[in-house]
């Protein structure tokens, strides 16, 4: 069998097995086969992963595997659609599936080189740009990107389609029968339109409330409709059978109707939370989950897993098959960069630099720095790290606009030097455009960077065919600057974009497995004169590698300097979101993205400024004044990439206190004897907290210590153990007594951070440490004291041999019954 | 086989034998007066309780639960069927309701109070106290010094637990816990007692227990808890027992409402015309303004009213503000009754404010062709006596009107600010 024989069989097995692995995967994950079934919906996922990448590799063989007219490969990723273009001199149309299929679908659009005639794709295209001409595809993935990563960012992320669920009074029931074996209690209902459907889950509360208001130990039922007939109803109990709700069932209630509702009335409320995570089908941080530096510098400074660091690994697998893949396809910053060089950048040459110089290394060395500064705990990938740089962009260029335009310009917080600092980084990344296209990610990115090391595993490259001809078109069109003067590839570089691929005239260009050496042009011819350490070489790297530690070492020590100071006695400690981890370790792994602003309703979560100085500019703090933490919301948690903000569900981030209200007991309206007030006690009240209580204050006592009616007010008192700090009642306090009434100068209730008035944990539950914060709490008598009154009765149990166990004589001739 | 494995297989056919003996044992049934029949297994019974342990099972599901007898019609026990209450007879009439709304004979209401109202309610047990440390549980009959919330008791109950109904349970328990640690010193206790009954009386509403404590404080007429007893009598049913009481004492000005409340109408301005002439007219003339209003001698009402407006006359300047604000509130409220009539009130959300126990309290009124469907205190200063906060406007609703509103217990005044609020808000809807 001859060479080009041999690769097409290997290519041909691969593909057949792959494409067999593939519906074998699918097939088990379809079916539910053997273990699969106790499989979780992760490992799922990560199954209907493997299955889709199979697929697409044993379909990518095929297309190699079974094209008779191009030079033999193993594996074989032109994508730069040669279906559109002139056909090669003298040769046929492709034999290949994929080609033959997409020939049938374009009919008329490729175009016609006898005649020197371009077909209507091909012209369409040439409208768009020269780039769009030459690798349609990859275009069109990047203009994909760009707008998923908008959609999640302006949509997902935009919290106020979220509308509070109505709990709903369908009537009020009364009881008729029940039957013991089904369960099954019936109801006349009573209701304008009974609209209850079978199997529907309802609510049953007693109409008439003789107890207080305690909502824990409120009677309230769920039942599911099993028969519905007219004024009737038949219910059955959902979960475990309470006493109280056997009486419910069985009739013997002193509540004698009930009020039926769609919803628990008592449920916490959690639409914010609900309305995310319907929305959110793709993660809305997906991008920043992918950027492997991300994960990687965080979880070093923090020295811990970063769960993100999966995500990371992933998307360097993918780039062993599509090296630097990110950079050319995926990266919302990158295109954002290639619009913003179409629009200015690329309209004057004033400012260009040659293509060579000391800078093209820049992003090893700044990749350096960072990674070595994480490991001296201090995180500043967030600064050039790609996807967080574009994503703070966005964030402090364009959600002011998305919020001033759809909901009112008073509702956009105000800037501070840490805004301006960010935007000047943005635009400074932009502006690099004027001195080379695509500047920064050539040559500055540090995510980039990442990918080039990864490069080194690369399993597939561009190869240049020795039919080339020098024509030099590639080496003007490659947005990378990732070819030689000899035109092959510096391997490092290439995205694997095949723009050269589709503007090369002899069809010189392929991208297949990395050790293909079939009809490969001679290196270095014309001479590239280029050491094996690349373009400048060794002075380069001495120089850049000092720079980069004497960088790394500058960043730490600044940081540790003029950071935080939490060791000092009085430390600036904001009030962070709800789960963040202990402040040190949230320091080191906050990536200052910004998502979490983007997601947070009514701007809880301000960036910080230089508070914290460098260590904690762009992390985000709760700014209380301006918006309290919604009680129905977790979003900060579910779109922080890093987990510094911990993914809690609703029910946990209820419990995790962020801080403590404290009331200022000289300024506090009733505590200064001023006026009443309980604007903050009705706020807590009305979230659900129940944290804020009355007291009275500044009350009269008569002679016997009585209070004098109508002297002193009630005034707040906030419950340790309830308050989560979410700060509504100082919104409160702030908008009307000091904004609107102009009676106070700063809000009289405030939430403070610190030790014991916030909970930080790395791991474990919130809600646990509530309930065990609420044992602890003192109580005022020890639990063996018996607290009973009355004295026990002595229980009269009856032996079965007694006749009238009851005391009650059935025969009424016998006794005088006391019924 | 050997000695051993016969042992157990013996052992095993006894216990197989065991097991079959109670399962037929389990057949024990229930009647319930209301109709329901349950099969299980009669735990205990317990006679001087009148009570019994009953265990069933509901579609699979095991429960326990106690039964008074009061709620059972006949039991089947070991194959034995007792019949313990008749069945109502067939007139369709709800033996419950009737013991809620109905009139009981004395024996009767001395009865409950001195079962039901000596008992502990279920949910004490489980309750955690959470008072300050600092409280000093000895609580004298006289409070030194100033206000202090965390030091004396009777002022951590009015300033802490009153407000905040979370308090509720645990300030029950600590009065509780008072009455433990006061044996033996009889003035304290009887004090206890007493708060032990106001408690009961003004937070729960629950009449058993409160008229039972305030039975052992020996509450006196010229006291409003004494008044607060004949109450309970009152709402538990019997107003012999309740008018017994109050005759030939001299009564505080809180029973002319009471008076008022029993049809008494009389008697209440007797006592009116006592307090005419004393310092606490004002509250007696209101109380006589209410009263009459109750029973629809609308005119008069106005009167009593006016003469608050009259003389013009308080401690200080914020009791008049506040005496002078709920009179013209009332007289308003009574002008506005025929405007007031929901079938005239024409669809839509109505709000306005009246005098309340602290302050002006807002209502909301929402009305859809000629019925109320919605009242609502939006906002109010009330710190305390909850109870008419939700009861009130519940009544609104159940009579569709504003004239027939018994004051709820020790809450009058708020109960009160409700109505007024309600007819002023109707009343702006008659306007249009």
């Amino acid at each position: 069998m001859t060479q080009p024989q041999l690769t097409k069989f290997a290519s041909r097995i691969l593909a057949i097995s792959f494409l067999v692995l593939a519906v074998l995967l699918a097939c088990g994950l379809g079916m539910r086969w053997g273990s699969v079934a106790e499989w979780n919906d992760a490992s799922r996922v990560w199954g209907w992963l493997v299955t889709g990448v199979c697929c697409f590799l044993g379909l990518m063989l095929v297309q190699s595997g079974w094209n008779d007219q191009r030079s033999p490969a193993v594996l074989r990723l032109d994508w730069f659609l040669p279906v559109i273009r002139r056909l090669p001199v003298n040769t046929q149309p492709g034999n290949s599936l994929l080609g033959r299929l997409l020939r049938k679908l374009a009919l008329g659009v490729q175009s016609d080189w006898q005649r020197k005639r371009r077909g209507k794709a091909r012209k369409l295209l040439r409208q768009l740009g020269l780039s769009w001409v030459a690798s349609p595809l990859r275009r069109l993935t990047q203009t994909i990107c760009l707008l998923l990563f908008c959609w999640l960012f302006f949509y997902v992320c935009w919290p106020y389609h979220a509308r509070p669920n109505q709990t709903q009074t369908i009537g009020s029931v009364t009881f008729t029968a029940f039957d013991q074996d089904s369960g099954v209690a019936h109801f006349t209902i009573a209701a304008d339109e009974p609209t209850v459907r079978i199997g529907q889950h309802i609510f049953l509360r007693p109409t008439d409330k003789t107890t207080p208001p305690t909502s824990t130990e409120e009677l309230l039922g769920e039942f599911t409709v099993v028969q519905n007939s007219g004024d009737q109803l038949a219910l059955k109990p959902v979960g475990q059978l309470s006493p109280m709700l056997l009486d419910v069932v069985t009739g013997l209630s002193s509540n004698r109707q009930f009020e039926v509702t769609d919803r628990s009335p008592l449920a916490w409320p959690d639409h914010y939370a609900t309305s995310l995570e319907a929305k959110e089908f793709v993660p809305a941080e997906i991008f920043l989950m992918i950027d492997p530096l991300v994960s990687l510098s965080t979880a070093i400074a923090s020295r811990s897993w970063v769960w993100s660091l999966g995500c990371a690994a992933a998307i360097l697998l993918v780039c062993v098959v599509i090296p630097r893949g990110f950079c050319g396809y995926l990266c919302p910053l990158g295109t954002t960069i290639d619009l913003f060089d179409w629009a200015l950048a690329g309209r004057t040459k004033r400012f260009q630099v040659p293509a060579d110089g000391w800078w093209v290394h820049i992003k090893y060395y700044l990749l350096a720095a960072i990674l070595l500064s994480a490991c001296g705990g201090i995180l500043i990938s967030g600064f050039f790290s790609a996807i967080p740089v574009v994503t703070r962009g966005y964030l402090f260029l364009l959600d002011p606009l998305q919020s001033g335009v759809a909901r009112g310009w008073h509702l956009v917080p105000g800037f501070n030097i840490g805004h301006l600092l960010s935007l000047g980084l943005f635009f400074g990344v932009l502006g690099l455009g004027f001195l080379r296209p695509r500047f920064w990610c050539k040559y500055v990115c540090p995510s980039g960077a990442v990918f080039s090391i990864g490069n080194l595993f690369r399993a597939t490259e561009r190869k240049v065919e020795s039919s080339c001809i020098h024509c030099n078109k590639c080496v003007e069109i490659c947005p990378f600057d990732a070819i030689k003067p000899d035109f092959t590839t510096r391997t490092t570089d290439c995205t694997l974009c095949q723009s050269c691929a589709g503007v090369c005239p002899t069809h010189a260009i392929k991208f297949v497995e990395r050790t293909n050496l079939v009809q490969l042009k001679v290196d270095d011819e014309p001479p590239t004169n280029e050491t094996a350490l690349g373009r400048r070489g060794f002075l380069s790297l001495t120089a850049g590698t000092a720079a980069s530690v004497a960088g790394a070492a500058g960043a730490t020590l600044l940081g540790k300097a003029y950071g935080a100071n939490l060791g000092s006695d009085d430390p600036f400690l904001p009030v962070r979101p709800p789960g963040s981890v202990p402040e040190q370790e949230f320091l080191e792994m906050c990536i200052r993205c910004g998502e979490c602003f983007k997601a947070c309703p009514n701007n809880v979560l301000h960036p910080e400024s230089f508070q914290q100085g460098f260590e904690g500019l762009w992390t985000p703090m709760v700014e209380a004044d301006w918006a309290g933490c919604e009680s129905s919301c977790n979003a900060c948690g579910q779109v922080c990439p890093t987990g510094a903000i911990r993914a809690l569900p609703l029910d946990e981030k209820r419990h995790a206190r962020m801080g403590l209200a404290i009331v200022n007991e000289s300024t506090c309206l009733p505590f200064a004897g001023r006026e009443a007030c309980d604007l903050c006690v009705q706020e807590c009240t009305a979230a659900g907290y129940d944290a804020i209580e009355y007291t009275q204050v500044g009350v009269q006592v008569d002679p016997q210590g009585h209070p004098i009616e109508g002297t002193g007010y009630a005034a707040p008192v906030v419950l340790e153990d309830k308050c989560v700090g979410c700060g509504l009642c100082q919104t409160r306090c702030f908008a009307i007594n000091v904004k609107e009434r102009h009676v106070l100068s700063e809000s009289a209730i405030i939430v403070e951070a610190g030790e014991g008035k916030e909970d930080r944990l790395m791991s474990g539950s919130y809600k646990r440490l509530h309930q065990q914060r609420i044992q602890l709490s003192p109580s005022p008598f020890s639990a063996d004291r018996s607290n009973s009154l009355a004295p026990v009765e002595d229980a009269d149990t009856t032996s079965i041999a007694t006749p009238d166990p009851f005391g009650v004589q059935t025969n009424e001739a016998e006794s005088d019954s006391p019924f | 086989m050997n000695k051993l494995n016969v042992r157990l297989l013996w052992q095993m056919c006894a216990s197989l034998i065991a097991v079959c003996g109670t399962c037929a044992y389990a057949q024990d049934s229930v009647e319930f007066l209301n109709g329901t029949k349950l099969t299980g297994k009669i735990l205990e019974i317990r006679k001087a309780a009148k009570e019994f342990d009953f265990e069933t099972s509901i579609a699979g599901q095991s429960v326990s639960r106690t039964y008074q007898y009061s709620a059972i019609h006949a039991v089947t026990y070991n194959g034995k069927r007792f019949v313990i209450n008749q069945l109502p007879s067939n007139s369709g009439n709800d033996p419950k309701s009737e013991t809620v709304r109905g009139e009981k004979t004395e024996d009767e209401v001395r009865q409950i109070i001195d079962s039901e109202g000596a008992s502990e309610p279920d949910w004490l047990a489980t309750t955690r106290m959470n008072h300050p440390k600092s409280l000093e549980l000895d609580w004298p009959l006289k409070a030194d010094g100033p206000w202090n919330e965390s030091k004396n008791v009777g002022q951590y109950l009015w300033g802490r637990v009153n407000p905040n109904p979370s308090r509720w349970r645990p300030g029950i328990k600590l009065l509780y816990e008072c009455v433990r640690l006061h044996e033996g010193k009889s003035d304290l206790l009887k004090r206890d007692y007493s708060a032990l009954g106001s408690k009961y009386f003004e937070l729960f509403q629950d009449y058993p227990r409160a008229a039972y404590w305030f039975e052992k404080a020996g509450v006196r007429m010229n006291q409003p808890t004494g008044i607060h007893l004949a109450e309970c009598y009152y709402r538990l049913g019997n107003k012999s027992m309740a008018m017994k009481l109050m005759r030939g004492q001299s009564l505080h000005f809180d029973s002319i409402k009471l008076l008022g409340e029993m049809g008494e109408i009389d008697e209440a301005l007797n006592v009116t015309r006592v307090y005419g002439n004393t310092r606490a007219f004002n509250e007696a003339f209101l109380n006589a303004g209410d009263a009459l209003r109750s029973v629809g001698r609308l005119d008069e009402a106005i009167e009593y009213y006016q003469k608050v407006l009259d003389r013009n006359e308080a401690r200080n300047a914020e009791y008049l503000a506040r005496y002078r604000g709920r009179a013209s509130d009332s007289i308003n409220a009574i002008r506005l009754f025929d405007k007031a009539d929901v079938s005239k009130v024409a669809n839509g959300q109505y709000t306005d404010k009246a005098v309340g126990y602290n302050g002006d309290l807002h209502v909301q009124v929402t009305v859809a062709d000629g019925k109320i469907t919605t009242v609502e205190v939006i906002k109010h200063k009330e710190k305390q006596f909850y109870a008419a906060l939700t009861d009130t406007p519940r009544q609104i609703m159940d009579t569709q009107g504003i004239r027939d509103i018994d004051g709820t217990s020790g809450a009058t005044i708020t109960s009160q600010a409700i109505v007024n609020a309600t007819a002023r808000a109707l009343a702006q809807g008659a306007d249009q």
